[in-house]
């Protein structure tokens, strides 16, 4: 005789979530893939910004330009806070609007806790 | 022996985590975690009123049952700002997870070598089995990582730097581990020799419990080897002699009544209820007389709100979290209790998780 297997246990590769899928939640999967374009642009975006801000620092600095200070160094703390403001106005900016009356303004800094 | 010290070449983040391995990843992954915090974590009150809002006006009913949460979710995902809410939420899920795993395989090497110069050395111990059968519960792609805890050989380090980017910031420097640690019931008589940490995943948890019980023999277990074999490296980068082994936490291996505190931290939504049931008979087994059951978890849904239960559902797609609606549904307190647990402490609202706590008779 061999235990029965609990009920929770039968059928879990169709439980929603146990494997990764591609949810769709507009009319048009369009619409879907032009939100995930627009966040990953706006990431995109922002590392250029970030570079740049970095490698005007290095090249003041050092008077010299390095790569791979820009590829494996980091930004004083002085600048990496100001990086930190202007990443979060810019996200504000941009994306506040996205739900509407529920963005801009509302879109004030708050973490999961 | 040491360990390879070319994980940290560009330093440490949040704490004990490799940095990742460019600044373009890092300056990617601030914007992630700032979007995160800025577009979902801010929004989740404004937009949880007008979906409540929404299904007010329909004259829907706010308790909840699966017919109901069905009608919920075909009524509000209708709407276009939530259906952009949750696209945002994730899209910025997936790019998270993606530039994560692209950056740390860019130097897998140095990583793996340094996983394995970690386990040969201590304080500490890790054990496992490369032949560990895992359960195919276990096998789900939890918070869509890729490759889920158990298949993926760089999923502990995936995860922590997943849990700060997810938490905001929250998990930096292990701040929510340590939060948490410190509100673990003791045993009555205070006698704590020995604790386990059921699920440890990356071993924020069973690190936080060592500084606390710096003189108890602490276990961290987990399904997962990958996770084990980093958590004992994290482990070692605070010099903390705890010891980490592969194993189901509804088959533990170790003697009865061996244990003062056992500490479940966000494990029970992770599993199915059937299993959970078998955790809480294993936990009362290895624990001694008076000794301690803390579990923190997402909180129960004791007043059958339809929302509540509309965004565990959509959380379920969305994060990858099959077994969260079973979990809601189930009522752990109880569980604990008819398991043998006199429960003694239940609180809803615990770091926005529920802690629940319970002892083991002494007669």
């Amino acid at each position: 005789m061999t235990d029965k297997k609990p009920n929770d246990l039968e059928n879990l590769k169709d439980l929603p979530g146990f494997k990764r899928s591609n949810p769709i939640y507009f009319e048009s999967e369009v619409v879907d893939h032009l939100i995930s374009i627009v966040l990953d642009l706006g990431a995109e975006l922002w590392v250029v910004k970030d570079r740049l801000a970095h490698f005007e620092e290095v090249l003041s600095e050092n008077n010299k330009f390095s790569l791979t200070d820009l590829q494996v160094g980091k930004p004083s703390e002085l600048l990496q806070e100001k990086l930190d403001e202007e990443r979060k106005q810019m996200i504000k900016r941009i994306y506040g609007r996205l739900y509407s009356k529920y963005g801009g303004e509302l879109a004030e800094e708050k973490g999961a806790i | 022996m040491t360990i390879s010290k070319a994980i940290y070449k560009r330093g440490k983040t949040a704490g004990v985590f490799p940095s990742l391995s460019s600044r373009r990843d890092e300056a990617y992954m601030s914007f992630i975690e700032d979007a995160r915090n800025l577009l979902l974590h801010a929004q989740q009150k404004p937009i949880g009123a007008y979906s409540r809002l929404l299904l007010q006006n329909a004259g829907k009913s706010m308790e909840s049952d699966p017919r109901s949460t069905t009608e919920a979710k075909e009524l509000l995902m209708k709407d276009n700002v939530l259906k952009t809410y949750y696209r945002v939420k994730r899209s910025l899920q997936e790019s998270f997870w993606e530039c994560t795993l692209n950056s740390l395989n860019m130097r897998k090497n140095d990583l793996l070598r340094a996983l394995d110069d970690a386990e040969k050395i201590g304080p500490g111990s890790v054990t496992y089995d490369p032949d560990f059968s895992i359960p195919e519960y276990a096998t789900a792609e939890i918070h869509i990582q890729p490759g889920g805890n158990a298949n993926e050989p760089l999923s502990g380090l995936l995860y922590d730097y997943g849990s700060k980017v997810f938490m905001g910031g929250a998990a930096d420097n292990d701040m929510f581990a340590n939060m948490q640690a410190n509100t673990v019931s003791a045993p009555k008589n205070g006698k704590v020799d020995r604790i386990l940490d059921l699920g440890c995943s990356a071993g924020a948890t069973t690190t936080a419990l060592k500084r606390i019980y710096p003189d108890a023999e602490i276990w961290g277990i987990d399904v997962s080897s990958h996770m084990v074999r980093y958590a004992h490296l994290r482990a070692l980068e605070q010099n903390l002699d705890i010891n980490f082994k592969q194993m189901l936490a509804e088959e533990l291996e170790f003697d009865d009544n061996c244990f003062d505190i056992v500490v479940a931290n966000l494990l029970f939504h992770e599993v199915p209820v059937s299993i959970s049931k078998k955790i809480i008979k294993e936990t009362l087994r290895v624990l001694r007389p008076g000794g301690s059951f803390t579990l923190f978890d997402f909180p129960g849904d004791k007043k059958g709100d339809v929302y509540a239960m509309f965004f565990g559902e959509m959380d379920a797609i969305d994060n990858g979290e099959p077994f969260i609606p079973g979990f809601v549904r189930s009522n752990v307190e109880e569980l604990m209790e008819e398991g043998g647990f006199k429960m003694d402490k239940y609180d809803p609202d615990k770091f926005i998780l529920a802690e629940r706590v319970g002892f083991k008779p002494i007669n």
